[in-house]
């Protein structure tokens, strides 16, 4: 709890010296709006505007992608741990593609798929994936010899063991994964907004952008900032809720 | 070298955690160690000689009490206060010659006097061949004799040891015994050493000072200087009763350090 | 060497496949060129010298985004970790940028700076900072204390310490957030070129895919696609011999 409260004085904190550095002007107006202007015109968009439009389709986007990510991502790291020939084939296709920089893939996507939702959704997808697969096969293969075992002593067919042992016990690891990858379908979601355009939180910004309407970036950036935290948040309280079980201590 | 006498004048230290209550860890604790002697400070788990023996490194503030050393009050850590640690305390990132010229480096001495410094400490803790190992290549034993030539190479006049051999296993903790005999036979120090073993204790120091449970207190200080020869002295009646009499001691304490009755 | 053949030669298999899908129709040729076609437009790109040019713009930008992030990094997050007074000013700093995706900042950069390479520089930046910050951070605080203790007993100043102790031993988690910022200022810097443009790999593929040359755009992603591993697996060497003391 204090911790919480320490947390958010800091945060108070810095907001603070954001309103009072833009007051006194010591940048212009142009570069820095103040914070309230900023916050004035977020609500003003969401109130008067489609501000609630934008930032829906881009949630949409990036939870579609994270989802698609996270069955496809669990289901074949979970098969690279099951089954060798699959580990074989999908190893270093998984272990190259995990440090590129998947967005410059963003133009063959947009080659293969347009310009609307669907390229964006795959984009996020395909950015996201890497992560949940390496966590989803490193927690299957983690899966204490001994649990399998007791449970096929008691008679455990191989499907009942997949489902009820082998996914339980690497629920931990498979949520990190899922943890890492929130954050990536926002962004990703968020960039291939900016690139492609259309409605949107990063359709908007650049739009603003366009416009030198920096109070309207500003705007957009505080509304992301609420987003991509309350996301992390809820990630976070999903996991507590889930992982009641675990032996993962307080934090 | 300046006389070397530490006194400690009824020291008290109080931990305080970052959530909870403060505790009273030493309680009014006065002491005099004479230049030259080798003091063992022996008392169960949680007694607070180990605190006691960082208050004298000066990595501790003293708060209530004083310790001087030479006349002088011990205000922050120094090269004339070498501390040897449980856990060796090396730089992993370091060779083992690069541990020890680590102090010696920051004295005054032209490049090849220092190098040659490092290959004698090196050859004194029976480690020559080892100078390009890195700590995790080494065993306990060996870890232990590299901090022990590290803290040698400031030349301290006291040296502090923080329950040095603790990590290691019997027989080597009786090789380690002989040597640091051998090394302070050598150049004498002035030795602090803590530690909870009583046989350990009787056998290395001249005296020894019994601690009690939390809050730490000086119990009883029992001199162990037996007369002959150090190898045989721990078959002769004397050392027994010693070890037998102070272990009496610390066991009560321990008893009582566990919430216990005294029976 | 045999292992390592047999470990990546699935990778063969997937570049077999490119070549054979669209030769044989499997897919459409516009939308997925044969792997030879690519080879073919990279050599081409790399002749007419637009490779060069663009890739050493991405490549400087790269390096003074990522230098600065991780000089500028590694310094706050040392002296947070050490002086009360660093870390109270800019733990807020820290805690808002941190679940903030920095490139949401890149509008914010061109408003800035401008549509050039100080912007670009700017969004790698702020991309490879946080990551080292956090790194470095972690890695002081848990340093063990008798560690610090043995050196001030040793005659060193608390000042000294942090540079001759504390930095060493927190190498590893530092080398490690490195890591990370490596593939983010990756990231950064492709998404600010797409979106800036100008020069620079990310701007040489939509400049081709826009012009319809695919075979011109596949070819750039594969060379940035290679470097972006290339260089993950080159710093994981270097990291592996920084690192060499460790058991």
């Amino acid at each position: 709890m204090r911790d919480a409260l320490l947390r958010s004085a800091s945060v108070v904190a810095l907001l603070l010296l954001w309103e009072v550095c833009a007051r006194a002007h010591l940048v212009s107006d142009f570069l820095l709006p103040s914070f309230s202007v900023s916050l004035a015109r977020l609500y003003h968009d969401i109130v008067a505007g489609d501000a609630l439009l934008g930032i829906g389709l881009t949630l949409y986007r990036a939870f579609t992608g994270f989802a698609l990510a996270a069955v496809g991502g669990v289901a074949i790291g979970i098969l690279i741990a099951r089954v060798p020939l699959m580990r074989w084939f999908l190893d270093p296709l998984v272990s190259v593609g995990l440090p590129m920089p998947k967005i410059a893939f963003l133009p063959i996507f947009v080659l293969w798929f347009g310009v609307f939702d669907e390229a964006k959704i795959l984009m996020v997808a395909f950015s996201a994936i890497f992560p949940v697969i390496v966590a989803a096969a490193a927690a299957a293969d983690g899966v204490d010899r001994t649990l399998l075992w007791s449970a096929q002593s008691l008679g455990a067919g191989r499907q009942a063991l997949l489902w009820q042992i082998v996914l339980r016990a690497a629920l931990p690891q498979i949520f990190t994964g899922l943890q890492v990858a929130m954050p990536i379908a926002l962004i990703v979601a968020i960039i291939a907004e900016m690139q492609m355009g259309g409605e949107g939180l990063g359709g908007a910004i650049m739009q603003s952008m366009r416009f030198a309407d920096s109070p309207g970036v500003f705007a957009g950036i505080l509304a992301i900032a609420v987003v991509g935290a309350a996301l992390v948040r809820g990630l976070e309280v999903l996991r507590r809720r889930l992982l009641v079980w675990h032996p993962e201590g307080e934090r | 070298m300046a006389s070397s006498g530490i006194s400690f004048r009824e020291v008290s230290h109080t931990y305080r955690p970052p959530r909870g209550q403060p505790v009273l860890a030493l309680d009014r604790v006065s002491l005099e160690v004479e230049d030259g002697e080798f003091v063992a400070l022996l008392g169960p788990s949680g007694c607070g000689k180990s605190t006691l023996l960082y208050l004298l490194g000066g990595f501790l503030p003293v708060e209530s009490g004083s310790i001087a050393v030479a006349g002088k009050p011990v205000v922050a850590p120094g090269p004339d206060r070498g501390i040897v640690f449980q856990n060796f305390a090396l730089y992993p990132w370091k060779t083992v010659k690069n541990n020890i010229l680590y102090g010696l480096n920051k004295r005054p001495l032209p490049r090849a006097v220092r190098q040659e410094r490092a290959r004698e400490l090196i050859e004194l803790v029976h480690l020559t061949g080892f100078e390009d190992s890195y700590p995790a290549q080494l065993s306990g034993g060996m870890k232990q004799r590299v901090a022990i030539a590290r803290t040698l190479a400031t030349d301290p006049a006291i040296l502090l040891m923080d329950e040095p051999f603790g990590a290691l296993d019997a027989q080597t903790r009786a090789l380690m015994h002989e040597e640091l005999l051998a090394i302070i036979g050598r150049s004498p120090k002035t030795v602090v050493f803590v530690t909870h073993d009583v046989r350990e204790a009787v056998y290395l120091a001249d005296r020894v000072a019994v601690m009690s449970a939390r809050p730490g207190r000086i119990k009883e200080i029992v001199d162990t200087r037996f007369g002959g020869d150090k190898t045989a002295v721990t078959t002769t009646p004397e050392f027994a009763e010693t070890v037998e009499h102070l272990w009496r001691l610390v066991r009560d304490e321990a008893i009582l350090a566990q919430g216990g009755r005294v029976g | 060497m045999r292992a390592v053949a047999l470990r990546y030669a699935p990778l063969l298999l997937l570049a077999a496949l490119w070549e054979a899908a669209p030769r044989l129709g499997l897919v459409d040729a516009e939308t997925l060129p044969p792997l030879s076609a690519v080879a073919r437009a990279l050599v081409g790109l790399a002749a007419d010298g637009s490779l060069a040019l663009n890739g050493w713009s991405s490549l400087r930008n790269l390096a003074a985004g990522l230098g600065l992030g991780i000089a500028v990094g590694a310094a706050l997050g040392l002296t947070m970790a050490w002086y009360r007074p660093m870390e109270i000013v800019f733990n807020p700093l820290v805690r808002i940028l941190y679940p903030l995706p920095r490139s949401a900042l890149i509008p914010v950069m061109i408003l800035w700076f401008g549509l050039g390479a100080k912007s670009k520089i700017a969004a790698v930046f702020l991309g490879s900072l946080l990551p080292v910050v956090l790194g470095a951070f972690n890695g002081a605080r848990g340093v063990e204390p008798v560690l610090i203790w043995s050196a001030l007993a040793a005659g060193t100043s608390r000042r000294a310490a942090l540079w001759e102790v504390v930095l060493p031993a927190a190498m590893p988690e530092i080398l490690a957030g490195i890591r990370n910022a490596l593939a983010l200022s990756f990231i950064l810097l492709v998404a600010s070129e797409f979106l800036i443009g100008q020069r620079g790999m990310g701007y040489l593929i939509s400049f081709l895919g826009e012009g319809g040359n695919y075979d011109g755009m596949f070819a750039g992603v594969l060379v940035v696609s290679l470097v972006g591993f290339l260089a993950d697996r080159l710093y994981l060497g270097l990291m592996g011999w920084a690192l060499r003391w460790r058991e």
